[in-house]
């Protein structure tokens, strides 16, 4: 008689969540501990709210453009944050009781308390009231991801300081807004309070905003941001606070100032690996506390597991989903292990970002890392939104494709694209690369017209100077 | 159509000196080129600038083209009207849509420059 296998799941994320349902579709019976909502971060104070608020605001946008199209609406766009706040709720609820639905169907258990491990095949939950319960389990995955990290110099009250958390659920509009770091979830707030009328700054260390991305992702964003009316400070930093009950004075180390009635702290996150018995079981962890995985998510203790935020790879849902899958198929005896280089991934400013492989400037460093001339090796195409009957028609004609790719073989390198809807387009170059298609390729498949899409076929030609759409010639 | 008390650089933009000042902006060429300008990022007062360097870019509904300095010196007055209403550019490019102001830093950078004779020469080569 085969018994069973047990699985336990400290975490309901985008990982762990993910991980309970695969486990079970592959047959083990499994009980997931989490304290907070099921969803995690991602689903109740990351990536769905803040998607649902810049709907709005992107609604806001067009129609505040709507007299030059001809529809003709009565007085100005004015926004509701605490409807839209309400409508957030909705959305998020919505989805939370999906999972719980799938949960059910999947005869899932959810602990609601804090797990942490006793020994390597127990974790023990205290619950809400502080009743400990101990649950056994032959495998153990740990996804409790990562937290908002509170610096010394930044401490958050959430009236003031606060962390991008609070500012989803804000219950006015603030006259302005500091927001300290312009990577991802600096631009997205950026976007967002901009457009909601905020008189919004932003501060970043390092030379551009959102500088991971592509060069050209990255000046296309920061004129879009100026365009919003955003102001953007770049190669400094906040040096210290000056508070008072109404408002907050930073001092860049630049020697400027900026008065706000808020300050967002928008640099990095904290891994959550402290406090769940990792010692206890002799599960490693490295400088930044990330926990040590091999290629099928198993820690230096066999039999657990850790996905997610809280391993430090790459910190994105979907990252963590897929690592979820990895390692509960590694736990049910299934080979799994998970292909980093493609991994495509959204920024959801407006306009949004996608993208997928190296930046062309992480393409030119590997090429001469090899000894080889980049100007030789590599071959860049781009094309405008602008030239897209498409974009033209719906009037979405700012942004850009870009293709890196390999010469002479064609191989693609990386592709970003910044414009409408460049999230869900980058998925199409990210197929390519997984299946190993040439830029040729890409660019000999029929597009529809008239499409977005048709702008990843002309970047793709222009990798070879042929996009149809583009003169050669350099204009003023 | 091509002001004759202007001086012009190959990038497209103009120049206008008014003793130690130059203001610049970009010729009818460029704009018509450019088709509905649509935002004019613009560099900071007092931010010092060398001839053929970048100082900032147009973006149209076609296209986004950068704007060279025609000459060397210290940005003195950015034109703030365009932040709002970038289409006085296409609608008074010689006029209204001025971009900036340079103190020169060397008077003799204009001296380069094309007259307004040979930027119609020039403007007649590229059409081929």
């Amino acid at each position: 008689m085969t018994s069973q296998k047990q699985i336990a799941i400290l975490g309901a994320g985008p990982g762990g969540y993910v991980a309970a349902i695969r486990a079970a579709q592959l047959g083990a019976r499994v009980t997931v501990i989490e304290s907070h909502a099921l969803g995690g971060v991602c689903l109740n104070w990351g990536c769905i709210p803040s998607k649902a608020l810049l709907s709005v605001v992107e609604l806001g946008d067009k129609v505040k453009k709507a007299a030059d199209r001809g529809l003709l609406v009565q007085g100005p766009v004015m926004y509701d944050l605490a409807r839209m706040v309400a409508r957030k709720n909705t959305v998020v609820a919505t989805l939370v009781k999906g999972i719980a639905t799938l949960f059910k169907a999947w005869n899932i258990e959810h602990v609601q308390g804090t797990g942490s491990l006793r020994d390597r095949q127990t974790v023990t939950v205290a619950a809400a009231d502080g009743t400990p319960r101990d649950i056994q389990a032959d495998a153990i995955v740990i996804a409790t991801g990562s937290s908002w990290p509170n610096l010394p110099q930044f401490p958050i009250d959430g009236q003031q300081l606060l962390t991008s958390q609070h500012l989803l659920d804000l219950d006015c509009i603030p006259a302005s807004l500091l927001i300290v770091g312009a990577g991802v979830e600096g631009c997205e707030f950026a976007a967002l309070y901009s457009g909601l009328g905020t008189q919004v700054t932003i501060v970043e260390l390092m030379a551009h905003v959102l500088p991971l991305e592509d060069d050209d992702i990255s000046s296309t964003m920061e004129r879009e941001l100026k365009k919003r009316g955003v102001t953007v400070v770049t190669g400094t930093t906040v040096e210290r606070l000056e508070r008072s009950p109404m408002a907050i004075t930073a001092h860049l180390k630049d020697g400027t100032q900026v008065a706000t009635e808020k300050l967002l702290v928008s640099v990095g996150r904290g891994l959550n690996s402290r406090g769940i018995g990792l010692e206890q079981v002799g599960v490693q962890t490295g400088r930044r506390g990330e926990i040590l995985v091999n290629e099928r998510m198993e820690t230096t203790v066999p039999g657990i597991y850790a996905i997610g935020d809280v391993v430090g790879t790459v910190m994105l849902a979907h990252v963590a989903s897929a690592q979820g899958k990895v390692a509960v198929e590694n736990i049910m005896g299934h080979q799994a292990t998970v292909r980093y280089d493609i991994i495509p991934a959204g920024i959801f400013t407006l306009p949004e970002i996608g993208r997928v492989g190296v930046t062309e400037q992480q393409a030119r460093e590997r090429v001469q890392a090899a000894g080889q001339n980049p100007d030789q090796a590599l071959t860049v195409g781009r094309f405008r939104y602008a030239g897209l009957g498409k974009a033209q028609a719906t009037g979405d004609t700012t942004g850009l494709f870009k293709v890196i790719a390999e010469s002479p073989s064609g191989r693609i390198l990386g592709v970003h694209i910044v414009g409408a809807h460049a999230a869900d387009l980058v998925h199409e170059a990210a197929m390519a690369m997984q299946v190993g298609a040439t830029v040729g390729q890409m660019a000999e498949m029929i597009h529809a017209h008239p499409t977005l899409s048709e702008g990843m076929m002309e970047a793709a030609e222009d990798v070879e100077g042929k996009a149809i759409h583009q003169a050669r010639k350099k204009m003023s | 159509m091509i002001p004759t008390d202007l001086r012009y650089h190959q990038e497209h933009e103009w120049v206008r000196v008014s003793g130690a000042q130059a203001t610049v902006g970009i010729s009818y060429f460029a704009q018509d080129a450019l088709g509905d300008i649509v935002f004019i990022d613009m560099p900071k007062p007092g931010a010092v600038v060398k001839v053929g360097q970048q100082i900032g870019e147009v973006e149209s509904t076609k296209t986004t083209s950068t704007i060279y300095t025609p000459v060397s010196g210290t940005i003195a007055k950015i034109n703030a009207d365009l932040k709002d209403h970038p289409e006085v550019v296409n609608s008074d490019p010689y006029g209204k849509g001025w971009m900036v102001v340079i103190d020169l830093s060397s008077a003799s950078d204009v001296d380069k420059l094309m007259t307004a004779a040979q930027y119609v020469a020039f403007l007649a080569g590229q059409k081929h």
